[in-house]
């Protein structure tokens, strides 16, 4: 089956799990290609929930995690026990047509199955493949377990945010997934281009920790250069001020603004009123007062309001936004960034767009994630060419099924 | 400057000179493209003037985060608003042009009839926020990554660093490449112009808060400095030699944290065995989790821990970054050289086996390609 989208004719089989891999997969998927997720039964994908009872699963539980369904929209699934050697034969007839195999397994899951590159790619030797591993498929953390925020803390990032007086900062509850799935996106994108030029197709890999080094990487450099590491200096900048968070109006609500020219700051002390602070060295070197004055004038503002305003007069500043935010933002709900989907189980729910678009429009997102097993028919069937009974058979033995099992 | 790599033969011209636009022709040279950074020729790119700074070096060839984002590239300094054609004339057989929305493709058609113009933004080309000045602070804290960071009482904390701007670079070149792929296989034809907004590719990290909040209609709290729901144990504990990551998600890594530190009491307790249960009853279990691995050593604890599958890591500084062993061993860090100065930085973080990114490389001095190119 091929969609419509500039990358129609390609098809991924995606065996990822969790957020990582399948983000990857997704912005293929929003380009057109056709991505297949393949999941078991018993071993589904613990993004779908890692506390899993008979009483989740009675209870729909599977189909219902949010982070499961933003990720593996646009995708077909097709439950297969690859455990079994029937399993592991109709995933190679899989892969054979296909272009594209993106996997994180353990290091060693996938030799044991007999489902690794080397195999795969005598299958199909244009084949591209991905391993996404938290820290790569070579070296000693290779077979570490770990999470996004594993890689956050072994990337050394933590130590870059915050206030010096406190432990090292994490910035998010899984840091390393979603800048692990987006470099994915990318070394297939870059190996594609390359196939398209030669035919030939070739392995990949990447370390989930290592892709969050340049999103630290200015404090690397000065590490680097200097010899030592960037004080943690919290929300302050060491070349601009003002540059901070403030209280505004509300409970916990806040605005950032950054001031990084004299043009700005002009901008910014006829606004508010405060004057007095010199150029950039003398607010540097008074910014504590600097920051009390602004507090005294954020804190009977609106948040939203006075960044309206502060950005109409050319200030840098946004109001610190929560996830309520996000889903009625004006700006997001102008350019169409959610899309509503009704999906079995959840009902409707907002779908987040690429980041990239053509126009005003964005890529169309044309079908909510599959349940377990939803296409089982429709991939075995039309495309490798199972009978019906085959099928049946397939079910009864549990090499395919729509329910998940404990074991 | 073309060298081999996946991506040798294609012509990139950089016309924005952002980081955001630094890191996405980054991509696109570490894997052989030829890249020009047009810059300029009062001062060269913006990112000439970003720190870090290499000492004893002057402007603009002082910027390290410029030499980063530029390695392998070439410079031609230009004055593209006062001599449009010799812009034209460069772009001649080009692929991609990176901008930041100065430029449309009719300007590069009769050059480049394929050319996919590449505009990387704030916050898009359009929309209520389209004309806003944004930087790191404005677009992570309007993505909502902000909230969530820092103590409770506030203020959030703003993350260091200028990672939404090379998120968006990264987005932006999975966008582009999508497009170059699909004039390659035919699946589309003539010039495009591709519109990345900075602003939501990094609503790769909120996304899910953004429906959680379409679902509940209610905020979210922020839990204080390294705690984030659902998830706990999760954070990072000062130990005897240094820092431990620490994250226990399942029923089986809690019950295997607890045997590792000695917690057996509370490994079968019914209301622990979620996340979130355990969450909810931080103030009993933090101070226990921190005096048990306050006097033991970090590089003990990983080791015995990930033989128990729970996953704990080490938290480099960033002076043992670079002696990390599985980053030593996977040559996660490279050489360039800068003006005659050499220090490593990050290589390209994900590999191509049988076509490799090209490793370490030399930084182009504002111009100095000038005469290869005919300028």
């Amino acid at each position: 089956m091929s969609r419509p989208g500039i990358l129609a004719g390609l098809r991924v089989v995606d065996l990822s799990m969790g957020w990582a891999g399948p983000l990857a997969a997704r912005h293929l998927a929003d380009m057109g290609a056709d991505v297949v997720k393949v999941e078991g039964c018993v071993r589904f994908d613990w993004w779908r929930g890692w506390e899993a009872t008979q009483g989740w699963i009675d209870s729909h539980g599977a189909e219902k995690n949010p982070a499961f369904n933003m990720v593996n929209r646009n995708k077909r699934e097709v439950t297969l026990d690859l455990s079994t050697p029937v399993g592991t034969d109709l995933l190679k007839r899989l892969v054979a047509v296909s272009d594209v195999v993106v996997e994180n397994y353990s290091a060693g899951v996938l030799p044991k199955l007999g489902l690794d590159y080397p195999v795969l790619s005598g299958i199909n030797p244009a084949l591209v493949m991905i391993s996404m591993p938290a820290f790569g498929t070579d070296g000693p953390w290779s077979s570490y377990r770990a999470y996004g925020s594993t890689v956050e803390q072994a990337s050394g990032l933590p130590h870059l945010s915050g206030e010096s007086d406190y432990p090292p900062t994490m910035v998010h509850v899984a840091l390393g997934d979603s800048v692990g799935g987006l470099n994915g996106a990318a070394a297939l994108l870059t190996a594609l281009y390359e196939r398209q030029r030669t035919g030939e197709g070739q392995h990949l890999d990447l370390s989930q920790s290592e892709c969050l080094f340049p999103l630290g990487v200015q404090g690397i450099l000065t590490q680097s250069v200097t010899g030592a590491p960037p004080p943690r200096r919290g929300n302050r900048s060491s070349r601009h001020a003002p540059h901070g968070v403030y209280r505004c109006v509300g409970e916990d609500e806040w605005i950032a603004i950054a001031v990084q020219s004299e043009t700005e700051w002009d901008a910014f002390s006829a606004f508010s009123g405060i004057d007095g602070f010199g150029d950039v060295a003398d607010r540097l070197s008074w910014v504590d007062e600097l920051d009390a004055a602004i507090a005294s004038f954020t804190e009977g503002q609106v948040a939203e309001v006075l960044m309206l305003e502060l950005q109409a007069v050319g200030v840098r500043a946004g109001y610190v936004a929560s996830g309520l935010e996000l889903a009625t933002d004006p700006h997001l709900a102008g350019r169409g960034f959610w899309k509503l989907m009704e999906r079995d189980h959840v009902g409707v729910l907002p779908h987040p767009a690429a980041p990239y678009r053509v126009g005003e429009e964005p890529f169309d997102i044309d079908r909510p994630a599959p349940t377990l097993g939803e296409h089982n028919r429709e991939l075995l069937g039309d495309l490798l060419g199972l009978s019906e009974a085959e099928m049946d058979d397939l079910e009864r033995d549990g090499v395919i099924g729509t329910t998940p099992r404990l074991s | 400057m073309t060298t081999e790599g996946a991506l040798a033969g294609l012509k990139v011209l950089d016309v924005a000179g952002t980081i955001a636009s630094g890191y996405c022709g980054k991509l696109f040279a570490d894997h052989g493209a030829e890249v020009i950074n047009v810059e300029p020729p009062d001062g060269g790119f913006e990112t000439r003037r970003e720190p870090p700074f290499i000492p004893g070096s002057d402007a603009p060839e002082s910027s390290a985060l410029h030499a980063y984002l530029s390695t392998n590239k070439a410079s031609v300094a230009l004055d593209v608003g006062a001599e449009p054609e010799r812009l034209v004339r460069l772009a001649q057989g080009s692929a991609v042009v990176l901008d930041d929305g100065h430029f449309d493709c009719a300007a590069f058609t009769g050059a480049a009839p394929e050319v996919v113009v590449s505009t990387i933004t704030w916050f898009g080309r359009h929309g209520p926020y389209a004309d806003f000045k944004g930087n790191g602070a404005v677009c992570w804290s309007l993505g909502g990554m902000v909230r969530n960071v820092g103590p409770e009482q506030g203020p959030p904390w703003v993350p260091t660093g200028c990672g939404a701007e090379i998120v968006g670079g990264l987005a932006a070149y999975i966008g582009t490449m999508g497009q170059v792929i699909a004039r390659a296989m035919g699946n589309a034809t003539g010039p495009v112009r591709l519109d990345t907004s900075i602003h939501e590719a990094n609503l790769c990290f909120t996304e899910v808060g953004g429906v959680g909040g379409y679902r509940s209609g209610r905020r979210g709290k922020r839990l204080g400095v390294n705690r984030f729901a659902p998830t706990y144990p999760l954070g990072v504990y000062a130990c005897a030699d240094g820092w431990l990551g620490v994250t226990a998600l399942t029923p089986r890594q809690w019950k295997n944290f607890c045997s590792l530190l000695a917690m057996d009491q509370y490994a079968d307790e019914p209301d622990y065995q979620t996340a979130i249960g355990r969450l909810m009853d931080y103030d009993t279990l933090e101070p226990i989790i921190r005096q048990r691995v306050r006097k033991r050593s970090a590089a003990e604890l990983v080791i015995r821990g990930q033989s128990l599958r729970v996953p704990l890591a080490p938290v480099p500084t960033m002076e043992e970054l670079f002696s990390v062993d599985q980053y030593v061993h996977r040559g996660a860090f490279t050489e360039i050289s800068c003006n005659g100065t050499g220090f490593q930085v990050p290589a390209t973080p994900f590999r191509l086996f049988r076509t490799p990114s090209t490793a370490g490389g030399t930084v182009a001095r504002l111009g100095e390609s000038n005469g290869e190119y005919g300028e």
